[in-house]
């Protein structure tokens, strides 16, 4: 065979083979993009939750998402600057329940300093501040998780739209802090699933669900009154959050499936042929 | 093999770096997605064929490389590109189905309509305030007041209160925001703020006050003015 042959075989061939590549590829999914947080992704972990340890080693295995926060301006009484400007969050659950750390710098421990946690709750959408009155869209309650330093514990609350803040007959969610060099650690630990459906976000494995956030600074001005209180605190948009479901392998087991029946009509279309050439 | 299938080979490859890495190039362009690309070189590719099949002649001489590469028969040096297809070839098919069927990491898209039309009564309203320096002035310092810690002190939407709303407070210099709409759209959307957005706008996503809680329709109207003069924009006309 001549060289000039040879060149233009392996140009025509690996070609082929390249254009294929190229047109599969283009059906496969794109490689997955890096973008900033948009989600908290709870992994499932053995073994006990740290529900009353925000300093826990396990928390390093989940990965944090990072939120920009806001002051409150959408409804009076507002507030233009907050101490808060950014929140890390992670979360772990173990099947049964749910952890959630906050993460955020403040200069200074006070009493008043305080941070929740906000769900929309059922299937309706609900406004980002306290679950608004929208005027063409009926919205659904919000469920907030509350904790507040001074008073060392979780409370479990409902709202649809500012003014109409009420604490749950149950309570199903415990919370705790701790200071250290300047920096906010809150654990929210929840059942993910509960009985009472109206009032409860239920968080089920695998499925999105909206998440946001407010924090107070429970720091006082010259006159001794709090400077962020009620809806004069830092807030977060809505972002996603998910506990993830136990490991699904069954996309491996179809792909070999696919793969096994790709070779398998390879082959046959190939003998046909050859029996073709033959004959 | 050879010459009949190199040409539309060096086509598709063509046309692909052409799609993939001077279209997203041109002027007012953007990048394909790999769906779009996908159909252009499905299309190039029927093209192709159908170009290829127009004759008995043409056809054979089209596809006879092709049967030879897969069966093997007097390829020569090719042995091995034809392994090489034959084993990537059910591995991509195992790939595409994967991608296919595999549970997703991503959060649910979310597809926003930015200008959503606004209820009927307020469409074609007109500014009953009058145009004056004085007015202008005044909707300004209304709008230093009441819109800058979000929308920014230079209409820019980059105010100090901007940082973490999603979607982002609306940049008023940007020509393809205010510039495109109608004095009587912005009145709306001050007067009745995130929550007056139908379904399509999020209502549930917006920090936009509702500003008729607050502000007299007179301000809102001077305000809107301020905004346009000191955003350099116009009001969109049908005139």
């Amino acid at each position: 065979m001549k060289p000039a042959n040879q060149i233009r075989q392996w140009v025509s061939g690996v070609g082929a083979v390249a254009v294929t590549a190229l047109i599969l590829s283009g059906a496969a999914p794109g490689l997955a993009q890096e973008s900033e947080s948009v989600s908290v992704s709870a992994p499932m972990v053995k073994g006990t939750l740290p529900v009353d340890d925000p300093n826990a080693a396990i928390w390093s295995t989940a990965k944090p998402a990072k939120f920009p926060m806001s002051p409150q301006v959408h409804w009076p009484n507002r507030i233009l600057e907050t101490t808060v400007k950014d929140l890390s969050v992670r979360a772990l659950h173990d099947g049964t329940q749910v952890a959630v750390l906050l993460e955020y710098a403040d200069p200074t421990e006070d009493p008043d300093d305080a941070a929740a946690i906000e769900f929309m709750v059922g299937d309706k959408k609900a406004h980002f501040a306290h679950g608004q009155p929208m005027a063409q869209v009926e919205g659904g309650p919000v469920n907030i998780w509350y904790w507040k330093n001074k008073d060392k514990k979780g409370v479990d609350m409902n709202a649809m739209g500012f003014g109409t803040l009420k604490i749950q007959t149950h309570q199903d969610v415990k919370a705790t802090g701790a200071f250290s060099n300047g920096t906010w650690k809150v654990v929210f630990t929840r059942p993910l699933a509960t009985e009472h459906t109206a009032e409860d976000t239920q968080l089920i494995p695998g499925g999105f669900i909206n998440i946001a956030f407010a924090v107070w600074d429970g720091r006082k001005d010259g006159a001794g009154d709090l400077v962020e209180k009620g809806s004069q605190k830092a807030v977060s948009s809505w972002w996603y959050f998910r506990a993830e479901a136990p490991p699904d392998y069954s996309g491996y087991y179809y792909a070999a499936f696919a793969a096994a029946l790709a070779l398998g009509f390879q082959f046959v279309l190939i003998r046909k042929l050859k029996k073709g050439q033959a004959a | 093999m050879g010459g009949s299938l190199a040409k539309p080979v060096l086509l598709i490859l063509a046309m692909y770096a052409f799609l993939k890495f001077v279209v997203p190039n041109l002027p007012g362009s953007a990048p394909l997605p790999s769906s779009l690309i996908f159909l252009y070189l499905m299309l190039t590719t029927t093209g192709i064929v159908v170009f290829k099949t127009l004759s008995r002649e043409s056809k054979d001489a089209f596809f006879a490389p092709i049967l030879n590469f897969l069966t093997g028969e007097n390829i020569g040096a090719m042995s091995a590109a034809r392994y090489g297809f034959l084993i990537l070839f059910p591995l991509l098919v195992g790939w595409q189905t994967y991608g296919s069927t595999a549970t997703s990491d991503a959060p649910p898209a979310e597809n926003r309509t930015i200008h959503p039309a606004p209820p009927g009564e307020y469409t074609g309203l007109s500014n009953p305030v009058s145009k004056t320096p004085e007015n202008i002035m005044q909707g300004k310092g209304f709008y230093a007041a009441f819109c800058s810690p979000c929308h920014g002190g230079k209409f820019d939407g980059k105010g100090p209160a901007a940082r973490g709303f999603n979607p982002p407070p609306a940049n008023f210099s940007d020509p393809t925001t205010i510039a495109m709409l109608q004095e009587s759209y912005l009145f709306w959307r001050i007067k009745k703020g995130g929550v007056g957005l139908p379904i399509e706008g999020m209502p549930w996503k917006s920090a936009m006050p509702r500003w008729e809680v607050e502000l007299p329709d007179e301000w809102i109207w001077k305000i809107i003015m301020g905004e346009y003069d000191g955003a350099h924009q116009s009001p969109r006309t049908w005139e």
